[in-house]
């Protein structure tokens, strides 16, 4: 219990201490220092890492921070990108919007931030997106997986690198309205990743012949269910999909398992992050999906997990999960990307991002993925899962059941709502 | 009364304001040399606004409101809502945010203005928690809790010039103008007559109902005065932001403006406010990067300066600068204080 | 359309439940007239401390901590229920040593000051134990759930609401049916008396504030296992408990407990409607009252108003 999680504190000491050892200015007054660098080559890339460590998200997002640093630390390890240094800051946004939008603005003007990343919360995500997009300065969305945000909400300074909610929604519910029945309920938390998650897996259960006979909206940092599981009892669905996150559906999976109600309905979770499973390891149950798994059984795996843990020894969570494995992944290419542009201008970047293929081996998952340059959203192998009955240890939490290609999964709702400006109207960014 | 030196109270402008406009004014060409950032500065005027009209209520009516921040919220979706649905234009938007926030409070002074002292404090309580609430699940008019997005800062159209607010430093100069002109309105308000019957009421509600006014209306009419600034202050932190949250309108966010007000000093001074904001806004931006934990030093701050020293900040610099003794400013402070709940007769 | 009952049965608990955390809040307030806003952020601690207490790694030296995780589940619980509010108690006292330079003042004082105190204790409560959820275990004996009218309840939701119900006839007992209570009462209403039958009144406030935390954590432990442990659980609980006192009437013991029984049900029924808008019930109640009586329901003349 004496363990502490990485406070705010001491990552942006940590950071200082990076910026330091590069050699760069101190957190106060970089202008002066940045005047000097503008004529020199050896100016480091500056990111600002926005990521949640206080409300429903804080756990996840100091988890998509981990997998974040990881990809810096390896990418200074070889000397940097094109021969600079990557430095960063970050601060906690609260998994608020305008927290967000605050920071952003703070990250961007006073910080010299070319390049932003990280997020969970798609409302904060949105709120991120429209400072970027003012300043035309690159975000990675890591771990937002509201489908509006490769939909509706896309911009083209915007990657958007988890599994949607369609795109789980369409691993997982034609499958189940054929074999286990054909009402279902859906539980949702009140905001965009909620309601956009929802309403796909309404579309999926409508087309395949099945009925959503409520849905009913739960407010974000609901602990008492207690009214949701009385009316979930008196409508007996054979299905309840829900669409909930972070110590939400933490506080609901125990309140479910200790009335034992978790056998029937059977219970479809849209997505389950790792720091959502591992916060409460022993009311797992339900079918839900992921984006990756510490124990897939496939080459590179077993390394990641070794260095992330060598890098991560004091954390909360034992292991690497999808939260961390996006961030890693969104930061690693993005780094990949400017060496390939050859250059940090932010157009040369975006393009760079938009044409990225990645082989399975690469993403050490089953199949090959690319971004869509339409939509701005990584398409990948999507995972399904259930509670694992024969765990080989402690962190062995998954039965992976399921994996399905990206094109099978494909939103293809999405390009028709995703709008993005001309390369033209993007200003001018360059580190 | 809040205190200052006749000829002050009778000015339209006053030498304060004008010094304080021309430092302001200079700020764009220092504010990266000292660490800090335009957008600071507009935040900074935008919730100095708000805490002026804040303190109609709390310094000058002396009525104990802590879900102010309700009316600050609506006057930001109003902003929004009138750009998407009614008329792109900045000038009437504005005046939205003015009206609806407006309206919106003289609809709660019906409700609470009959009421005091705890029971009054409380009544602004709940109704700030259910404008909150309601801008929290009406989806499809305020966006939820992920907040009305894409709002533009539109052009400034004066007739024989348009500006372009999009940049921070032209918009950090947008704003300044209407603080100056905001400035003057409140400063004129304060000191008219009708100002003057409100700090009446403010020492005894009783003697000034046997004076003959009627302190039901004029209590309800400060507090919707203040609830359309409030709204109006909104509606330009909806342009700085590019988007309404609802989280303004939370309690705790009520309970920081109340936390500026009184640490600043708004209950002995018109300026107090005004300190506050800079300093909590300040504070936050550059303590705050250093520590979790610097509510807690700011919390510790304001039960300092509510138990010892009730002036403020702005009471400190009026004894120092303009020669009164901090002695009386801090029993008139004290005496704000305690008119604010606990009423008169308990001394 | 379906049975209203059940959400009728989910109000009541939940009532009591309110009822339970406005108790202590409800004492300081009538029987010293003062505000003690700590009174949520206390909760929160007595919800920490239990579950520090009955986590893997208890605050004892080595030997003891050895023996007390041997001790069954039940009997740990049962311990945690006295020492942890006892601890809160010690916390409580030194609030009440800064709060009595402010007796004779105005209670605004008191006011500003525990809010100050609210804000410290949950700053610490951030920097002792992060900002994580924690969950708080119980017995199997109250866990798990039952099934009544073909619905499965939580068993112990209903074990909640009889401590409640227990907790709140025994203060009821305390104050009306012994010299300690009339003691007490006698000197919120007028302390000139109490010193002139030679009673310490300085130890007698101290008492009361001390009950008065205690009951606090005792609420927090009891709610704990419902809402979660986390750092807002304070604010979350002061809210209400300031609503059900407004709501009932500041001074009026039985005011509170209708206040409380109302709000639960507000928010049950409410719940089974448009369960998304069921926390706005209770505002929306407390409008409804307060706009048409002055005190709320059985309120007495204070000082809190002028």
């Amino acid at each position: 219990m004496k363990r502490r999680e990485i406070s705010r504190r001491s990552v942006l000491k940590g950071s200082l201490m990076a910026s330091a050892f590069a050699g760069t200015a101190s957190y106060f007054g970089p202008w002066k220092e940045n005047r000097v660098w503008a004529q020199g080559a050896a100016k480091p890339i500056k990111l600002g890492l926005t990521c949640d460590a206080s409300g429903q998200y804080g756990n996840s997002g100091q988890d998509d921070l981990r997998g974040i640093q990881m990809a810096i630390d390896e990418a200074n390890a070889k000397g940097g990108v094109l021969g600079r240094k990557i430095t960063w800051i970050t601060a906690d946004t609260e998994t608020t919007p305008a927290t967000g939008s605050r920071l952003a603005e703070r990250f961007i003007t006073r910080e010299d931030c070319t390049i932003l990343i990280g997020a969970v919360h798609s409302g904060v995500a949105n709120a991120i997106t429209q400072v970027a997009a003012k300043n035309g300065v690159i975000y990675l969305n890591t771990n937002s997986s509201a489908p509006s945000e490769a939909g509706e909400n896309c911009s083209r300074i915007k990657f958007v690198w988890d599994g949607n909610g369609t795109n789980f929604s369409k691993a997982s519910v034609a499958n189940a309205v054929n074999s286990i029945g054909k009402n279902w309920m859906l539980l949702t938390n009140d905001y965009v990743w909620g309601h956009t998650t929802s309403a796909a897996t309404k579309a999926q259960v409508e087309g395949a012949g099945g009925k959503v006979i409520d849905n009913l909206l739960v407010p974000q940092n609901t602990r008492d269910f207690t009214a949701y599981l009385l009316k979930i009892q008196q409508a007996k669905p054979d299905v309840v999909a829900t669409a909930i996150g972070g110590d939400d559906i933490k506080a609901l999976r125990e309140q479910v398992a200790q009335l034992k109600l978790d056998g029937k309905p059977a219970w479809i979770n849209n997505q389950q992050d790792w720091p959502d499973v591992w916060g409460s390891p022993g009311s797992l149950f339900g079918v839900f999906g992921t984006t990756w798994y510490h124990k897939l059984a496939l080459p590179g795996v077993a390394d990641f997990v070794k260095k992330w843990q060598a890098n991560n020894k004091e954390g909360s969570i034992p292991v690497p999960g999808n939260v961390s494995y996006n961030g890693y992944m969104a930061t690693r290419e993005l780094l990949r990307a400017i060496e390939r542009a050859g250059s940090t201008n932010n157009v040369k970047i975006i393009k760079e991002l938009e044409n990225l293929k990645v082989s399975a081996t690469d993403r050490m998952q089953h199949f090959d993925a690319y971004m869509d340059p339409v939509t701005h959203q990584m398409q990948q192998t999507i995972y399904l899962a259930r509670r694992n009955p024969k765990p080989a240890d402690k962190t062995d939490l998954y039965e992976i059941i399921s994996w399905t290609e990206p094109k099978a999964v494909a939103d293809t709702d999405a390009q028709a709502k995703c709008k993005l400006v001309p390369y033209e109207q993007v200003p001018t960014v360059d580190s | 009364m809040i205190p200052t030196p006749q000829s002050d109270s009778a000015r339209l402008i006053t030498p304060t304001m004008l010094v304080l406009w021309l430092v302001l004014a200079t700020v764009p060409f220092w504010i990266a040399r000292v660490g800090l950032y335009p957008y600071l500065g507009i935040e900074i005027l935008i919730w100095s606004l708000y805490a002026l009209a804040f303190n109609l209520v709390l310094g000058t009516a002396g009525l104990p409101s802590f879900g102010h921040g309700a009316y600050f919220g609506i006057g930001a979706y109003a902003f929004g809502l009138c750009q998407f649905n009614v008329v792109a234009n900045l000038w009437a938007c504005l005046a939205a945010a003015l009206a609806v926030a407006g309206l919106a409070g003289a609809l709660v002074a019906l409700f609470i203005s009959h009421r005091r002292g705890i029971y009054y404090a409380f009544m602004t309580i709940a109704f700030g928690q259910i404008f909150w609430t309601v801008a929290i699940k009406s989806h499809k008019v305020t966006g939820g809790e992920d907040g009305l997005l894409k709002i533009a800062r539109l052009p400034a159209d004066f007739g024989f010039a348009s500006f372009d607010l999009a940049g921070n430093v032209a918009f950090y100069y947008f704003v300044l103008m209407v603080f100056g002109i905001a400035v003057i309105v409140l400063w004129r308000l304060v000191h008219s007559p009708y100002g003057r019957v409100i700090a009446a009421i403010k020492q005894s509600e009783t003697r000034a109902a046997h004076l003959g006014y009627n302190v039901w209306l004029y209590k309800a009419s400060i507090f919707a005065l203040s609830a359309a600034v409030s709204g109006f202050a909104g509606g330009l932190f909806a342009m700085a932001q590019l988007a309404a949250f609802p989280d303004v309108m939370s309690l705790h966010q009520s309970g920081y403006v109340v936390m500026m007000t009184l640490v600043g000093g708004g209950l002995v001074s018109f300026w107090g406010p005004v300190i506050g904001v800079f300093l909590f806004l300040i504070a936050r931006d550059v303590i705050g990067a250093m520590t979790n934990a610097w509510m807690l030093y700011f919390g510790l701050l304001f039960i300092a300066v509510v138990l010892f020293r009730p002036e403020g900040v702005a009471g400190a610099i009026m004894a120092a600068w303009q020669n009164r003794s901090l002695n009386s400013m801090r029993q008139q402070g004290g005496t704000a204080l305690r008119l604010l709940l606990g009423g008169g007769r308990w001394r | 359309m379906f049975d209203l009952l059940p959400h009728i049965l989910n109000g009541l608990t939940l009532g009591l439940l309110f009822a339970l955390i406005a108790l202590g809040f409800m004492l300081i307030v009538g029987l010293m007239e003062q505000i003690n806003l700590a009174h949520g952020s206390l909760f929160a601690l007595g919800a920490y401390f239990a579950m520090q207490l009955m986590g893997p790694r208890p605050p004892f030296p080595a030997d003891l901590a050895q023996s007390w995780l041997a001790l069954p589940l039940g009997w740990r619980y049962a311990a945690t229920l006295i020492l942890a509010p006892a601890a809160v108690g010690l916390v409580g006292i030194a609030i009440e040593f800064c709060m009595r330079r402010t007796y004779g003042k105005d209670p605004l004082y008191g006011l500003l000051l525990t809010f100050g105190a609210a804000m410290v204790i949950e700053e610490m409560i951030r920097l002792t134990w992060g900002t994580r959820d924690y969950v708080l275990q119980v017995p199997q004996a109250v866990n798990g759930g039952f099934i009544f009218g073909d619905l499965i309840w939580s068993t112990y939701r209903f074990y909640a609401a009889g401590i409640a119900v227990a907790v709140i006839g025994l203060v009821w007992l305390l104050i009306e049916k012994t010299s300690f209570g009339a003691t007490v009462k006698a000197g919120a209403h007028d302390s000139e008396i109490v010193r002139a039958l030679g009673i310490d009144l300085t130890r007698l406030r101290l008492l009361v504030f001390v009950f008065g935390t205690m009951l606090a954590a005792v609420a927090g432990i009891i709610v704990a296992p419902i809402w979660g442990i986390r750092p807002h659980m304070g604010v979350d609980a002061v809210i209400p408990a300031f609503l059900v006192i407004v709501l009932g009437g500041v001074g009026s013991f039985w005011g509170a407990v209708v206040a409380g029984l109302l709000v639960g049900l507000a928010v049950g029924l409410s719940g089974a409607y448009a369960s998304e808008w069921s926390l706005l019930s209770m505002y929306v109640l407390l409008v409804a009252v307060v706009t048409f009586r002055a005190r709320g329901l059985w309120g007495k003349k204070s000082m809190l108003e002028a």
